[in-house]
């Protein structure tokens, strides 16, 4: 096996709004990297920064603090036309497949432009034989080619979100929720397109989402955030089997199994809701909801990553 | 049933032509017979404000006095009757049709120059821009349209031209707002994101996405603004700061007519039914075009 | 009939637009018994709502209408029903959460004042009386007394859903339909209500039908599941019956589809195509044109439920042959 090359760190990667109210800490410190070809799952609930984790290492957001390395290019300080190049390379799929598609524009135009931008292929009969194959690619019927994004259903638009990132042959994709607004049969078509072309292309996927179960399917490794923090890094299978952080193991009791009658292990409900990411203490931000909380916790600073096991990362007090 | 389409070579693109957004927008605004009877008449007022040379001498039909004519009824001769100088309110209408329409589109259309300028500046960039855009916008709505036109007309001089530009200052307040509104809508959208990720520069994601998308608003304003204005400008006629005499403006026809209003109305009717009318037909328009531009009502 | 709160024969809603007629519900037919949950499954465009619309005889008209069959609730059909039975129906017997919880509450009245004010309307008590009550019912769905003087604005999506089931249960119904309540809400919260509507259908003895596309809540909260595919019911019956013996292939399907069965790396199995355009349904039956074991037959005639097992209906032609098992059902 060839050496592994990872194809994008992150260090310290921070990123703070001016609010009325104050500091939000949307992301705060998150370090990671990712190997070329392997898949991050990102997961946590709604607040928690998991999009602007995504956005911001992409430079659609600019940084508060932090370093990005992509293929060890420092890109953090990259100016918006130096990023033009770059995002030959790195690309992003959509939750809203109603929304990111501009409703102006035919399939034709919509799959074609990012090749239009970049130059890729010159003549109108170039361009136009590479969005019938990106079609084909993602499996979008060639009759579509001059519809309207109107026309077409949810799983259909996402496929057209996908052609589009494709259309540059990135590296790196960051998926920001892609299944989470389609039903569950076109949810599974999907997941199973976005795979078989990580097989094909060597593709790295960053894969941001709500759910669980839909990471586990996907992901080698996942990360949970809380609160702008990671708070729990692992392999896919060592989260499932041995989930360390008191709220990784909530989050993966809340999920409603389908299953009847058979063994279910008990839920552990979480109390309260999360709180505002607004001027946050240096405390354990996970502090008042969890049941584990003990002396130190609430005496203690904010917790950071520790490895606990070879690859296991955990930000808390208690596990160890 | 459709597998055998399918097959079929698939190198010609125009196999697959559905309807384009065009298209289905016209095929809307079609099934809207209010709408449809407007365009009929906006066509028909437009074809007569080009003809109007052809079909009158101005210096002998339109201002020539003649007094043995003068205030006649309407008949078969005098459609609409003569004027107390003898001259055809029916010849006087049709002509004076262009120097409406020249008014009320003149006006929109530098109107809508500024305000989109303006407008996208504010509505992309905010900050100072916008502090800027917005401000100056709310001191010129807080004085009266007809009090600033009038005020600019005395300054400039009566001409149509400074008429043009009285009336595209207010214009061009409700078009800034319009487009700065629609503009920050369309930015927050994901597609607008998207094509940064694209690495699209920033100006071509202005034209090619924000201003196709925020173009429906602006088209229905514009047509209901030719409407206002060209009643404003008869307003300013009316008052005596509009047109000059002898031009036959139809808010300059209305004005002059009313001191025979008991004794010979048609003098002021006429005139007043063809601004009545044709911001009528510009209205209904206006009300067909939202209608067929609202992507909501797509099925 | 007295055991079944809901009975709902041969409904058909259609929806009259100008580009042509939505078929949304074609012949549905199932009953809820008392105290007992059933969870209606389906995906976008199954005819879950208008199903929910058309018990408390809401269906939009224009353009929505109702073409046929009957809905008895209790024993009275709601569609004979004068407008003054509706509106004491509404409310006093049934009640509804929706899924958005911000849009169900009137952002200009405290809270205590929109669940009083239900109460003030069905009970004819007066206003001081009903905010205690209001207060009571806060206590209830676990919110803190002294937030009954909040507006909803002040509350996070979680605490407003619970609102909307106090509002619900205010007026102490014995029947509650509640489309997709949780949809909305992240997974922590959405455990927190459901465990919560668990536990006071249980104690109210009321009866409930829950509208999702998740199985897991199916799972989770629901004595019955009914599937839904293009405004018929594909299958119904107890959460056992259905979750370990599933009988039809559109079940089947969405079975297959949920990642979370699944192990990592192992494929999922999607159902191919889309759903069906409810304004051009295919011949016979609606899911032949996706089925992995559709035949012939499938395309000339729509399928009747069929009794596969004690309370447990199937509506697919593949058992005409009595030898034919799903492949789930196969491998064990």
């Amino acid at each position: 096996m060839a050496e592994k090359k990872i194809i994008l760190e992150v260090q310290n990667l921070t990123k703070y709004f001016d609010t009325p109210k104050g500091k939000l800490h949307a992301v705060d410190g998150v370090n990671f990297q990712i190997e070329e070809g392997k898949t991050l799952g990102i997961v946590g609930e709604s607040g928690c920064g998991k999009s602007t984790t995504g956005r911001t290492l992409l430079k659609l957001l600019e940084p508060t603090a932090g370093t990005i390395l992509f293929n060890g290019e420092d890109i953090t300080h990259y100016s918006r036309a130096k990023m033009r190049k770059m995002r030959t390379q790195m690309q992003m799929i959509f939750q809203d497949p109603f929304s990111s598609l501009d409703p102006r524009q035919s399939i034709m135009q919509l799959i074609s432009e990012p090749i239009k931008e970049h130059k890729l292929l010159k003549s109108k009969a170039e361009i136009e034989k590479r969005t019938l194959e990106l079609m084909d690619t993602v499996g979008l019927a060639r009759r579509f080619v001059n519809s309207y994004p109107h026309e077409l259903d949810g799983g259909r638009r996402q496929r057209i979100g996908i052609a589009r990132a494709l259309a540059v042959n990135p590296k790196l994709i960051v998926c920001d929720e892609p299944v989470s607004a389609l039903d569950v049969s076109i949810q599974a078509q999907i997941l199973n397109l976005l795979k078989q072309l990580q097989r094909d292309m060597g593709l790295t996927y960053i894969f941001i989402t709500h759910d669980l179960s839909v990471v586990k399917y996907f992901a080698d490794d996942i990360a949970v955030m809380y609160l702008g923090q990671m708070v729990e890094k692992a392999p896919s299978k060592e989260i499932f089997e041995k989930p360390t952080h008191p709220y990784t193991q909530a989050l993966l009791s809340a999920i409603p199994i389908p299953v009847v009658g058979k063994d279910k292990p008990p839920r552990k409900l979480l109390r309260g809701e999360i709180t505002s990411p607004v001027n946050l203490p240096d405390q354990c931000r996970f502090l008042k909801r969890c049941d584990a909380c003990q002396q130190c916790c609430q005496e203690g600073a904010n917790p950071q990553l520790v490895e606990i096991s070879p690859n296991h990362f955990v930000a808390c007090h208690i596990a160890k | 049933m459709m597998s055998e389409k399918k097959t079929v070579s698939v190198e010609n693109l125009n196999e697959y032509k559905g309807r384009s957004l065009a298209q289905e927008t016209w095929r809307r605004f079609l099934k809207n017979k209010g709408a449809v009877v407007g365009m009929i008449f906006m066509v028909l007022l437009l074809v007569l404000a080009c003809a109007g040379d052809l079909l009158y001498d101005y210096n002998a039909e339109i201002i020539n006095m003649n007094i043995p004519e003068a205030s006649l009824a309407p008949s078969l001769e005098h459609l609409f009757g003569t004027d107390q100088l003898g001259r055809d309110v029916f010849a006087r209408v049709v002509y004076g049709t262009r120097y409406s329409l020249i008014i009320g589109v003149g006006s929109v259309a530098v109107g809508l120059i500024v305000g989109l300028i303006t407008g996208s500046l504010a509505g992309f960039y905010g900050g100072m821009w916008d502090q800027l855009v917005m401000r100056s916008n709310d001191i010129l709505y807080s004085i009266p349209n007809i009090m600033l036109a009038v005020v600019i007309v005395q300054v400039l001089g009566t001409s149509i031209i400074s008429l043009v530009i009285a009336l595209s200052i207010s214009s061009a307040t409700s078009f800034a707002k319009i487009t700065r509104a629609a503009v920050m809508t369309i930015q927050g959208q994901e597609y607008v994101e998207s094509a940064y990720a694209m690495g699209l520069p920033t100006w071509k994601i202005i034209l090619k996405h924000i201003i196709p998308n925020c173009l429906s608003p602006i088209i229905v304003q514009v047509t209901l603004a030719i409407g206002s204005n060209i009643i404003a400008a008869s307003s300013l006629s009316f008052l005596g700061v509009g047109v000059p005499i002898p031009t036959p403006e139809w808010g300059t026809m209305l004005s002059d007519g009313r001191q025979f209003i008991v004794s010979e109305p048609w003098m002021c009717v006429f005139p007043g039914l063809a601004i009545m009318l044709t911001v009528l037909a510009l209205n209904l328009m206006g009300d067909g075009l939202r209608d067929a531009l609202d992507p909501k009502l797509k099925r | 009939m007295s055991e079944n709160i809901l009975e709902i024969k041969d409904l058909v809603v259609h929806y009259e637009t100008d580009d042509g007629c939505v078929k949304a519900i074609n012949g549905l037919t199932f009953s809820v018994g008392k105290e007992k949950t059933l969870g209606l499954v389906g995906e976008t465009g199954a005819g879950k709502t208008t199903t929910a619309l058309s018990i408390l005889n809401l269906v939009p008209n224009p353009p929505g209408v109702i073409k046929g069959g009957s809905i008895e609730l209790d024993g009275k059909d709601v569609l004979q029903m004068t407008d003054k039975e509706l509106e004491h129906m509404r409310g006093n017997d049934v009640a509804m959460i929706f899924q958005d919880p911000m849009t169900a509450l009137n952002p200009v009245l405290t809270v205590g004042e929109q669940i009083a004010e239900s109460i003030m309307l069905h009970e004819h008590i007066p206003m001081k009386d009903a905010f205690e009550r209001a207060k009571e019912m806060l206590k209830m769905v676990g919110i803190a007394e002294s937030r009954a003087y909040d507006y909803p604005h002040q509350f996070s999506g979680g605490m407003r859903q619970r609102v909307v089931i106090a509002i619900a249960l205010a007026c102490q119904p014995n029947f509650l339909i509640a489309d997709e309540p949780t949809t909305a809400l992240d997974v922590t919260i959405q455990a927190q209500v459901l465990d919560l509507m668990k536990d006071l259908i249980n104690k109210n003895h009321m009866s409930m039908l829950l509208i999702t596309h998740d199985l897991g809540v199916v799972a989770e909260v629901c004595n019955d599941v009914a599937v839904m595919y293009a405004g018929r019911i594909v299958e119904i019956g107890t959460t056992d019956e259905v979750f370990n013996a599933t009988r039809h292939p559109y079940t089947e399907g969405l079975f297959d589809s949920l990642p979370n069965l699944k192990e990592q790396g192992e494929e999922l199995v999607p159902i191919k195509g889309m759903m069906p355009d409810p304004m051009r349904l295919p011949e016979g039956c609606t899911f032949a044109p996706r089925c992995p074991y559709a035949t012939e037959a499938c395309t000339q005639t729509v399928p009747e439920l069929r009794k596969v097992g004690g309370t447990h209906f199937v509506a697919c032609h593949a058992y005409d042959d009595p030898s034919f098992r799903l492949r789930r059902n196969a491998n064990g």
